[in-house]
């Protein structure tokens, strides 16, 4: 990650008509959420995924992570490639605690 | 532990590409697919690709993918089903969601195929069912045999958004437009002209702002936008459609690339999020490769060969080739790739809108750009557009340099001529006579080819063209022909009817018009 | 606009300790650089399962726990102004065997014996304050006044108040090490040049023992992996903290819905230990196995990531926070042994006052020194 020099915001946050929008679609979370969250001072991807969950549903991001880097950008005044991206997790897919359990390499025998 | 020396994830065409090269040489292979039948997106397309004949040019997608996965079932190569993989750990170990538990392999390779996803774009409502991607409406009608919508938007002007409109049309639905927030149409010239002749209005400069509607779409607020993409206010149009199709490019699914620890970078010339590789598609993990849309977007032409030039990397590094042979095939699958990136729509171009004219110095059409389809002014500068002469002829309505030349090989006189560089524009030899076989017609993936024949009939014009709707007309049949932009231009015959195997369900037919119209009437609608 | 490199303390670390004591610092008036080496929040602090937990701790640590429950917790959402989900309903830690039950009485009996309300109670006592758990379980501890929170609501949170107070958090700057002036330590060595405090916090996790090392100042410290599980949001069962007598996970639902579960392989201190927090293939579902043991109605909710954090594991298990005498001007919080994040608002307190006043005179950390390591007899 670039060095970001961070401060509190002096002047106050404006909004605007297309606030309510929403970005990312599995949380549920609109633009004026993310713009809020950058005006708070998080400036990375990840910080504004923990502050608010953009990019921790289901599709772990793949729908709003341009979406959502586009408006963190905007909002620093920074490029797109500057704000960071989402790690990819495992399960890339959601799978259930049952079949996650009946996994048997290299159990201890009880 | 389960082994193997080489993981492929992503039976698509990178990766089945990839697995059939490296089995051919004796590796172990394994592919794993999420999906329930192999070939990715291929099976869902209808349309003819570009490329080159060796490159399985004229074919259509879903052919490809049925050719593909003889030769992969013909030589044994292991493609595990439902098999979903969630994770690659350290050691190239990945755990594969499979029959109810989860498994684990290791391998010495592993190529991650697993293509892309479509992107979307934000707008008020866009979360209302009835907004779809384009390719998933796509899936819907060619996989699934359900019409999406009945009265479409199409949202994006690229090469997903004119094909899958077309198909949306041969599907029986309506496309009440084509909008571009850019100034130009992203996608092929020749794709977006066969879809404004059948009278889709095509508006660039113009974004999706509002689908109206609470349980389902019932209409889309469309406006024009400024230079900087910003909707004008005043502008707003109301569209009556019950569907919205978002095809704004496509993203690399990256994730497993990233999971394993990967490095990442966004490369706005490559789609999006993308591991970093090597000239071989190798990561920065040693014996992690990235094939395929999830190296960046192109093709599945391009898919195809990369899996094959990274699996080569493979083959050379675990043993099976010779670097001698291993360069060989690199340098010839390098080769072939090149010829697909040449031309106005390279991956190096993207973004690029400043071509004025073509490679051979002919001036671009700004009427395509802007509306999807030519005037007659601007055709005049194509010679093989203004090739004229006595008795049935083609001519060629191909104005932009693109990988693609089965014209060249179409005609059984060796009348159109592309050359060695796939992305020139055909031109007509006219020491050849043509026969009006309509085997171009039938073989140009962009639908671009017409025969005239001004003199056979004293009733009129003759005018053939290509046809992939049903029912088929009927000779006989009187209908009205249709300009370039699908206007009415006259009363219109239907003469003859092609419909051979070679010519691979896309009939050629021909109707008669009036001679004042032998340079408008390109298009027919049944009455 | 001229760069800020010097103010009265200059924290290494922006993670929940250094966030947090920030904000205490600059509500003291104090002039505050936050250097990061990544980003806000990085590691232990939104890489834990949230636990705000008094119960099965080290009496020697307990004090900051009690006192971040009785006194910071509850209102900490409305001090920051951010919704830190909180929850305070109560900690339960199953058992399955006898030879658990055993591990229960003894926990239960050490926390009692400094003061702490916790029980014994029968499996179908715990079945009455969760009915969703196995009828397999025999017996449970019950501390009815811990709780949960949300980690990274809470680190984020805290930085920005702290930012709000006029903190100045510089993200992206690798610490290299600290150099003393005339004997006290002054100087911030970065990847970005120097930056100079009157005073140095050292609060960067398993990365502190490396800086300390700088100044001729060691200890016991190593990292360990540990992971978790995230579930898809679920609707609303308990807002109980669980934890289970054989160790085999730990966790909460979330305010959000799904369940945040913790746990280990076993192998964890032997794994091969990359430094990008990777994951480790046998682990999830190990942990998964250990949900089905207690909670085999959760068998179809779907885990839609995991990840994986580093504790900075202390030889006692216990954190070290204190000031250095032999290097004046340098204070550490470090070693946090994977339960920091529930004590960090008290421990904030602690530091402002070491900081400050030279002494922790609200919550007594006498036994988390840093020069209690000694050899064996």
């Amino acid at each position: 990650m670039a060095k970001i020099i961070r401060t509190a915001h002096t002047e106050p946050f404006v909004e605007k008509p297309d606030d309510d929008m929403i970005i990312c679609r599995c949380e549920e979370i609109t633009k004026g959420e993310i713009r809020r969250a950058v005006y708070d001072g998080m400036s990375t991807m990840n910080e504004v995924k923990r502050y608010l969950r953009s990019g921790m549903g289901l599709c772990q991001g793949q729908t709003c992570q341009r979406l959502v880097q586009n408006i963190i950008a905007a909002e620093m005044k920074m490029k797109p490639t500057e704000v960071g991206m989402i790690q990819g997790r495992s399960p890339v897919r959601p799978v259930e605690i049952g079949i996650f359990s009946n996994n048997k390499t290299d159990v201890k025998e009880e | 532990m389960k082994r193997h020396e080489l993981i492929v994830i992503g039976a698509g065409p990178a990766g089945l590409s990839a697995a059939i090269e490296a089995k051919k040489s004796g590796m172990d292979v394994i592919v794993f697919d999420e999906n329930s039948r192999p070939g990715g997106q291929l099976f869902k397309q209808i349309h003819k690709f570009f490329g080159s004949k060796e490159h399985h040019a004229k074919e259509r997608g879903f052919k490809i993918g049925e050719s593909l996965l003889a030769e992969a079932e013909e030589l044994g190569v292991k493609v595990e089903l439902n098999a979903t993989v969630m994770g690659i750990y350290e050691n190239k170990e990945v755990t594969v969601k499979m029959n109810g538990e989860v498994d684990h392999f290791k391998a010495d390779k592993i190529i991650i195929a697993t293509g892309a996803a479509e992107n979307m774009i934000p707008f008020k409502g866009w979360n209302i069912p009835g907004v779809i991607g384009a390719g998933a409406a796509q899936a819907m009608m060619n996989l699934q045999g359900v019409k999406p919508g009945s009265k479409i938007l199409m949202v994006g002007s690229g090469n997903v958004g004119l094909v899958v409109s077309f198909q949306l049309l041969q599907a029986g639905c309506e496309v009440a437009a084509v909008i571009d927030a850019a100034p130009r149409v992203g996608g092929y010239g020749v794709h977006a002209a066969k879809v404004a002749r059948t009278g889709v209005p095509f508006y660039l400069s113009h974004t999706v702002i509002e689908a109206k509607g609470t349980d389902h779409v019932s209409g889309a607020v469309i406006a024009e936008v400024d230079s900087h993409f910003q909707p004008i206010p005043g502008t707003e149009k109301e569209l009556d459609v019950d569907t919205i199709c978002i095809a704004v490019g496509l993203s690399p699914m990256s994730q497993l690339a990233s999971n394993a620890k990967c490095d990442m970078a966004l490369i706005p010339q490559k789609g999006g999020n993308v591991a970093l590789l090597s000239e071989y598609g190798e990561t920065n993990i040693k014996g992690i490769y990235c094939a395929g849309d999830v190296a960046g977007i192109e093709e599945a032409s391009s898919a195809m060969i990369q899996g094959r030039s990274v699996a080569s990397h493979v083959c050379y590094s675990l043993g099976y080739i010779t670097e001698e042979e291993f360069n060989t095939k690199y340098d010839s699958y390098q080769e072939a790739l090149g010829k697909l990136r040449m031309g106005m729509f390279a991956p190096a171009n993207k973004g690029r809108n400043d071509f004025t004219v073509t490679d051979e110095g002919y001036p671009i059409s700004k009427n395509l750009l802007a509306k999807g389809y030519m005037t007659e002014e601007e055709l005049e500068n194509f010679p093989a557009y203004n090739y004229k002469k006595a008795g049935v002829h083609p001519i060629i309505e191909c104005t932009q340099n693109i990988p693609c030349n089965p014209c060249q090989d179409a005609c059984p006189k060796k009348c159109i001529k592309v050359g060695e560089n796939i992305t020139m524009l055909p031109q007509i030899d006219e020491e050849q006579g043509c026969i009006g076989c309509g085997l171009c017609v039938a073989s140009c993936s962009g639908q671009a080819i017409f025969l005239m024949d001004e003199t056979s009939d004293p009733d009129g014009v003759l005018i053939s063209f290509p046809y992939e709707f049903l029912p088929l007309p009927e000779v006989g049949d009187k209908g009205t022909a249709l300009s370039r932009s699908g206007a009415p231009v006259c009363e219109a015959v239907i003469t003859d009817v092609k419909k051979t195997k070679v010519m691979d369900k896309t009939a050629v037919v021909t109707m008669r018009v009036p001679h004042e119209f032998k340079n408008s009437a390109r298009f027919y609608k049944p009455v | 606009m001229i760069e800020k490199r010097t103010a009265d303390v200059i924290i290494i670390g922006g993670g929940i300790m250094g966030c947090s004591t920030a904000y205490r610092l600059a509500k003291l008036g104090l002039d505050v650089i936050v250097l990061e080496k990544k980003e806000i929040g990085n590691g232990g602090s939104c890489r834990n399962a949230g636990g705000v937990r008094q119960s099965a701790r080290d009496p020697k640590e307990l004090q900051l726990a009690m006192y971040a429950v009785a006194n910071i917790w509850p209102t900490l959402s409305e001090e920051l102004g951010v919704n830190v989900e909180y929850h305070q309903k109560g900690n339960i830690r199953l058992g399955l065997t006898e030879k658990d039950v055993k591990i229960l009485e003894n926990h239960t009996a050490k926390s009692t014996k400094v003061g702490l309300d916790v029980k014994m109670i029968s499996g179908d006592e715990a079945r009455e304050i969760c009915p969703y758990m196995s009828d397999e379980i025999i017996a449970a501890s019950w501390c009815p006044t811990d709780g949960h929170a949300n980690p990274l609501k809470t680190t984020l949170g805290f930085y920005k108040r702290a930012l709000d107070l006029g903190v100045t958090f510089i993200s992206g700057v690798e610490v290299l090490g600290i150099k003393k002036i005339k004997g006290e330590a002054r100087i911030v060595e970065t990847d970005d040049g120097d930056y100079e405090g009157g005073q140095i916090l050292l609060c960067a996790g398993y990365d502190s023992r490396r800086i300390a090392n700088t100044v001729g100042i060691d200890a016991p410290v190593e990292r360990q992996v540990n992971e978790v599980l995230v579930t898809e949001a679920m609707p609303h069962m308990f807002d109980i903290m669980l934890g289970v007598a054989g160790g085999e996970f730990y966790g909460h639902q979330s305010e959000h819905g799904s369940f945040v579960l913790g746990g280990n392989s076993g192998l964890q201190a032997f794994t091969s230990n990359t430094d990008h927090f990777m994951t480790n293939s046998l682990t999830a579902p190990c942990i998964s196995r250990g949900i089905m043991k207690y909670f085999p109605c959760l068998k179809n909710v779907k885990v839609v990531r995991t990840w994986a954090g580093y504790y900075d594991q202390c030889i006692d298990v216990l954190p070290i926070i204190d000031n250095i005498k032999e290097v004046p001007g340098l204070t550490v919080a470090f070693g946090f042994s994977g339960h920091g994040f529930g004590i960090s608002p008290a421990v904030s307190i602690a530091l402002s006052e070491l900081m400050t006043t030279g002494k922790s005179t609200t919550i007594d950390i006498s036994q988390l020194g840093y020069d209690r390591f000694k050899s064996k007899g």
